[in-house]
């Protein structure tokens, strides 16, 4: 419209509002390609013939990992959309727990999907609105896809922790890790509440030193810290009586401050006399309820231990275990079915917790404290993970966290569902049916939502060398003939019926990861300004 | 310039460019928020130049207007206006922004016709009573009927709702809104109604709970649930009661001393933790850290010790159990108890907090909101804070009326009377403030990508008979009527949005002179 730009603020008009608009669509197409660029960087290490990506930090440390959630928040990303792609992996990461890379890169295609769409002039809030239907339906689909599963089938649960492992670097092992996954978390189930589990109840402890092979879950209780040895106590201790204290064995200090006045050095000897008195005197009195395993709170205020109060803890032929911290309190007594005991004058025989045996052990790098055979052991579980370098052990840790996070969502939502790029290449033919029975832009944008799903299996394929786009026409083709569970066979290379393949996930990480990125898209969708502020 | 009257550097801008610097930037304001009117207005990314950079997206005008950077005067009127609608009644900040700078628009116009601002202003006012006077006739009132009342009042919060991060679940939000107000029984007490986030879900995971919910844990050994609890809020330190004195110490000659002293410490937290468990309780709530000795005591004694609720916990926490914040021990009978029939930790999404429910204020109630990211949630409480204000300013005044544009146009219909019978050149500027009034469902059309020209003359037409109910529908894109499809708004926001803009908008019609004051100088830097 040319001439009738030079009206300056008068009184709106044609001109001002397509200026306006202008700017608005390249805020958004800032956006969508800010989104689109996160989504791209982590494509590449989705699946099990996904790569891994090597962070180095700005501190100087490496990571090398697979898992999308990492990533991304160690990518340090300032691009508002970004940032909300980041947040979006995290909440992915937070819901199900695995699945974080598959969400990123959904609502990567979903955006390269709206930018077309934008580009034909539909309105975006009509757009978000047709995403979100087709999102609900999505979801109906794989819930109808789902095949229910029971917590006493063992064998069912194993398989989708193992799905999830074996994208990540510790795959070769997922036959020792999701066993050990599923029976963590089964363990520490409250019959009370057979419906959720709480993580926290599963201690994963990591020991630098043998492979990955030497993971072990331990039915029992282990601290990372060697017993206290300095003056030769025992690290053996066979009908333990352990006892958690939050007191310290050491002299008197009161809060108010105090001197101690020595006159002449007779006076010194008596001192130094009343401390030993006044330690062996509270030694004594543990030692009197038959307590031989002394587990001591950390304390920043004076010295939980010292050397005196060792010494004689060593005679009196009590383990002690040093320097455990208060937030830790509540995961042993509950696993030692103990109470903490608070002052000397309460240390009474009921307060202490029983095992068979405690002891110390050498593992790798260094040694640890490990308790067995507990008597009325609480719902904890605690699992040792070992790598031969720090990088295989934190990653080691983190698809661990995974494959418990994967079992989790079965205790949630039991409700399993094929993997391998099935459930999304049928969620996408269906919506592609749905959306010829609408009317309108909803049509349109529902199609449009059905082709970003295909990103899923194209990627798969992509990754793992196959020929993605005869891949996806073939599952196309075979889904079109009924065949639901086809989906992409990594190992064999091929398609084949994925559920006989033993490659299954949780319903909640696929539904979770469709209907969390579609409003993710929409939140992205409906921005048109950026305003910075204070 | 003759002389220097003002400091150096200060700047002094005078008539006509004074006027003309104050209508731009308040303009520039309003055309900032403008598109984020209506059911299909857009949002913002908020990017803070702060620390971290954080990102905040939100629909809310006042949230964008108050994180601005604002230079121009003019414009901070308009932001001042956003905030006092905000604080008034809750809803309509953009509202009132745009509508007052669509009035300096037309008062631009005018002043090019020299007409002077004064009589701009009186026919401003002239119509602003017209408007009000009309728009109070035709509000409806449905206080007497509890069924019908509720019914509005669903409406009104899905009306709110619709432009907001919530639509898609409108209905469920709204009905979780009208029932967390209804539970106030008209005491308009906000304080009472709660709103914990927590990741993860989606937002139709979100809950209303009847009680209280504490983001906190129970101390380690102590019972998890408590049936018929007496609970005891308190502020006190629960390590040792020290002496404040600076540089009190006490002198011993002997370590058996130093023990007596420890152990007499040991005591007076025992003899304090006594105290406190005399007062018949079972749940001890403290603002401040409970140490492992005094901890220890509570579960021996049986009691739910939580330690380090914050300010906002404690407070809340006395004000639905209907206790009082304690912080001496002494006299028992004069410390009011709270109440509550249970106690128990329960667990949202990967966190255990601590549930009371059947609490004494029966009006309290929490509502649980769940959504994908930090920043759904944000948005979802904000959206959801508009609308628990406009249905709190609602049970106090509870005169509905309709949306859509609704109001705009029967309000313009009657202003463009008032100018045919009004002589001068004030009918002139009456004339305009009808034409500003219309240009608001014009916005809100426009904002969804319809053709407004064609629907705002719809409109007008379906506004000539004197009791059409009809409004913009901006899903379906038509014309249609409001009462059938459940568009209602309050009549007090409504009411608030036109006089607070008219207000504005005169004020900023009367300057003409912008003095900036010299910016302090800071010597050290010279």
């Amino acid at each position: 419209m040319p001439g009738a730009q030079v009206v300056p603020g008068g009184g709106g008009g044609k001109t001002e509002k397509y200026v306006d608009n202008k700017r608005k669509d390249d805020i958004r197409m800032a956006n969508i390609a800010a989104g689109k660029a996160v989504a791209d960087a982590v494509r590449t290490s989705l699946g099990p013939r996904g790569m891994d990506k090597m962070l180095s930090t700005a501190n100087g440390d490496v990571i090398i990992t697979n898992d999308g959630a990492t990533i991304l928040n160690k990518m340090e990303v300032l691009q508002p959309a970004a940032k909300m792609l980041v947040e979006l992996s995290k909440s992915q990461d937070i819901v199900a727990g695995d699945g974080t890379t598959t969400v990123v890169v959904i609502a990567g295609a979903l955006l390269r999907q709206c930018q077309i769409l934008l580009g034909m002039g539909v309105h975006p809030t009509v757009i978000s609105d047709a995403l979100h239907k087709a999102s609900e339906k999505a979801v109906e689909v794989l819930t109808a896809m789902a095949v229910p599963v029971e917590l006493s089938d063992r064998e069912s649960l194993v398989k989708s922790a193992s799905t999830s492992l074996n994208s990540k670097v510790v795959s070769q092992y997922s036959s020792l890790l999701a066993p050990l996954a599923v029976d963590a978390v089964l363990n520490v189930i409250d019959p009370a509440r057979p419906n959720s589990v709480d993580l926290r109840d599963v201690k994963v402890l990591k020991k630098l030193g043998g492979t990955v092979d030497d993971t072990e879950m331990i039915k029992g209780l282990v601290f990372d810290h060697k017993a206290s040895h300095t003056a030769g106590g025992p690290t053996r201790v066979e009908n333990a009586k352990i006892g958690l204290i939050q007191f310290q064995v050491s002299p008197p200090k009161t809060d108010i401050e105090q001197n101690v006045i020595v006159s002449d050095y007779t006076q010194m000897d008596r001192i130094l006399k009343e401390e030993r008195n006044y330690i062996l005197g509270m030694i004594k009195k543990i030692k009197a309820t038959g307590c031989n395993v002394l587990l001591v709170q950390k304390s920043i205020l004076r010295d939980a231990v010292t050397d005196l109060s060792l010494h004689y803890l060593a005679k009196a032929k009590i383990l002690v275990v040093r320097d455990v911290e208060r937030e830790d309190i509540e995961f042993i007594s509950k696993t030692l079915n103990c109470l903490p005991i608070a002052n000397i004058e309460h240390f009474r025989a009921e307060k202490l917790g029983q095992a068979d045996l405690v002891e110390e052990i050498h593992v790798g790098s260094g040694s640890i404290v490990k308790a067995t055979g507990i008597k009325n052991m609480g719902r904890t579980t605690t699992i040792l993970v070992k790598g031969s370098n720090a990088l295989v052990l934190d990653e080691a840790e983190r698809s661990l966290h995974d494959a418990l996070c994967v079992v989790r969502c079965l205790v949630n939502k039991r409700f399993l569902i094929a993997g391998g790029g099935a459930p999304e290449i049928e969620v996408s033919r269906q919506l592609g049916a749905w959306a010829k029975t609408l009317h309108g832009m909803e049509s349109y944008c529902v199609r449009a939502f059905a082709e970003a799903l295909e990103v899923v299996p194209y990627t798969l394929a992509e990754n793992a060398g196959l020929n993605p786009i005869s891949i996806v026409t073939e599952l196309r083709n075979r889904h079109a003939n009924g065949e639901v569970n086809t989906g992409i066979n990594i190992r064999k290379g091929q398609i084949t019926n994925i559920l006989e393949e033993n490659v299954v996930q949780p319903l909640l990480v696929s539904t979770s990861a469709i209907s969390l990125a579609t409003e993710c898209v929409r939140m992205i969708l409906k921005i048109d300004d950026i305003v910075s502020t204070r | 310039m003759a002389g220097n009257i003002l400091k150096e550097e200060a700047l002094e801008e005078k008539g006509e460019r004074a006027r003309m610097a104050a209508f731009i930037g308040a303009m520039a304001i309003a055309d900032l928020v403008k598109s984020t009117l209506g059911p299909k207005g857009m949002d913002k990314i908020l990017q803070s130049t702060g620390r971290g950079h954080s990102v905040t997206v939100t629909n809310d005008g006042a949230t964008i207007l108050k994180s601005l950077h604002v230079d121009n005067p003019a414009a901070k009127v308009l932001v001042d206006i956003s905030k006092v609608q905000d604080d008034e009644v809750g809803d309509g900040t953009t509202s009132v922004v745009v509508l007052a700078g669509e009035l300096l628009r037309e008062a631009e116009k005018l002043i090019s016709q020299k007409i002077h601002p004064m009589t701009i202003i009186a026919g401003y006012r002239m119509a602003v009573e017209c408007a009000r006077n009309v728009l109070e006739s035709r509000a409806r009132n449905n206080k007497d009927d509890p069924e019908k009342f509720r019914t509005d009042l669903v409406n009104i919060a899905m009306t709110t709702l619709s432009s907001k991060i919530l639509s898609q679940d409108k209905e469920y939000f709204a009905n979780l809104a009208v029932d967390a107000v209804l539970r106030l029984k008209g005491s308009g007490n906000l304080e009472a109604i709660q709103i914990i986030k927590k990741c993860g879900g989606s937002l139709k995971d979100s809950f209303l709970d009847e009680g209280f919910i504490l983001d906190k844990k129970i101390g380690v050994g102590q019972p998890k649930r408590i049936e018929n609890a007496n609970i005891l809020v308190a502020n006190t330190a629960m390590d040792t009661d020290k002496i404040k004195i600076y540089g009190a110490r006490v002198r011993v000659d002997a370590m058996s001393k130093v023990a007596d002293i420890e152990a007499a410490e040991k005591n007076k937290m025992k003899a304090k933790v006594e105290k406190i468990i005399a007062h018949g309780i079972n749940c001890f709530v403290n603002r401040q850290l409970i140490y492992n000795f005094p901890e220890e005591l509570f579960a021996d004694a049986g009691v739910m010790a939580i330690e380090h609720a914050d300010f906002d916990g404690i407070e809340r926490l006395a004000l639905v159990t209907g206790g009082e914040i304690t912080s001496t021990f002494d006299n028992p009978e004069a410390v009011k108890l709270g109440h509550c029939k249970l106690i128990e930790e329960i667990m949202i999404g990967e966190d255990k907090l601590i549930h009371f429910s059947g609490v004494e204020l029966g009006q309290a109630c929490t509502i649980v909101l769940r959504g994908a990211s930090s920043h759904v949630l944000d948005e979802a409480e904000r959206s959801l804070h508009d609308a628990l204000c406009v249905l709190a300013s609602t049970v106090k005044d509870s005169r509905v009326v309709w949306g859509g544009g609704w109001p705009e146009m029967l309000m313009a219909r009657q202003v463009d009377e008032l100018a045919r019978k009004t002589p001068g050149k004030k009918s002139l500027a009456i004339e305009s403030f009808a034409a500003a009034l219309r240009a608001i469902p014009s916005i809100i059309c426009d904002n969804a990508g319809l053709d407004s020209a064609d629907l705002v003359s719809q409109l007008r037409a379906a506004h000539f008979s004197d009791d059409s109910t009809a409004g913009v529908d901006v899903i379906t894109g038509a014309v249609g009527d409001m009462e059938a499809r459940g568009i209602y708004e309050a009549f007090k926001v409504k009411q608030a949005v036109l006089l607070s803009a008219t207000e504005a908008s005169e004020m900023i019609l009367r300057v003409d002179e912008i003095i900036k004051c010299a910016p302090r100088q800071r010597e050290d830097r010279m």
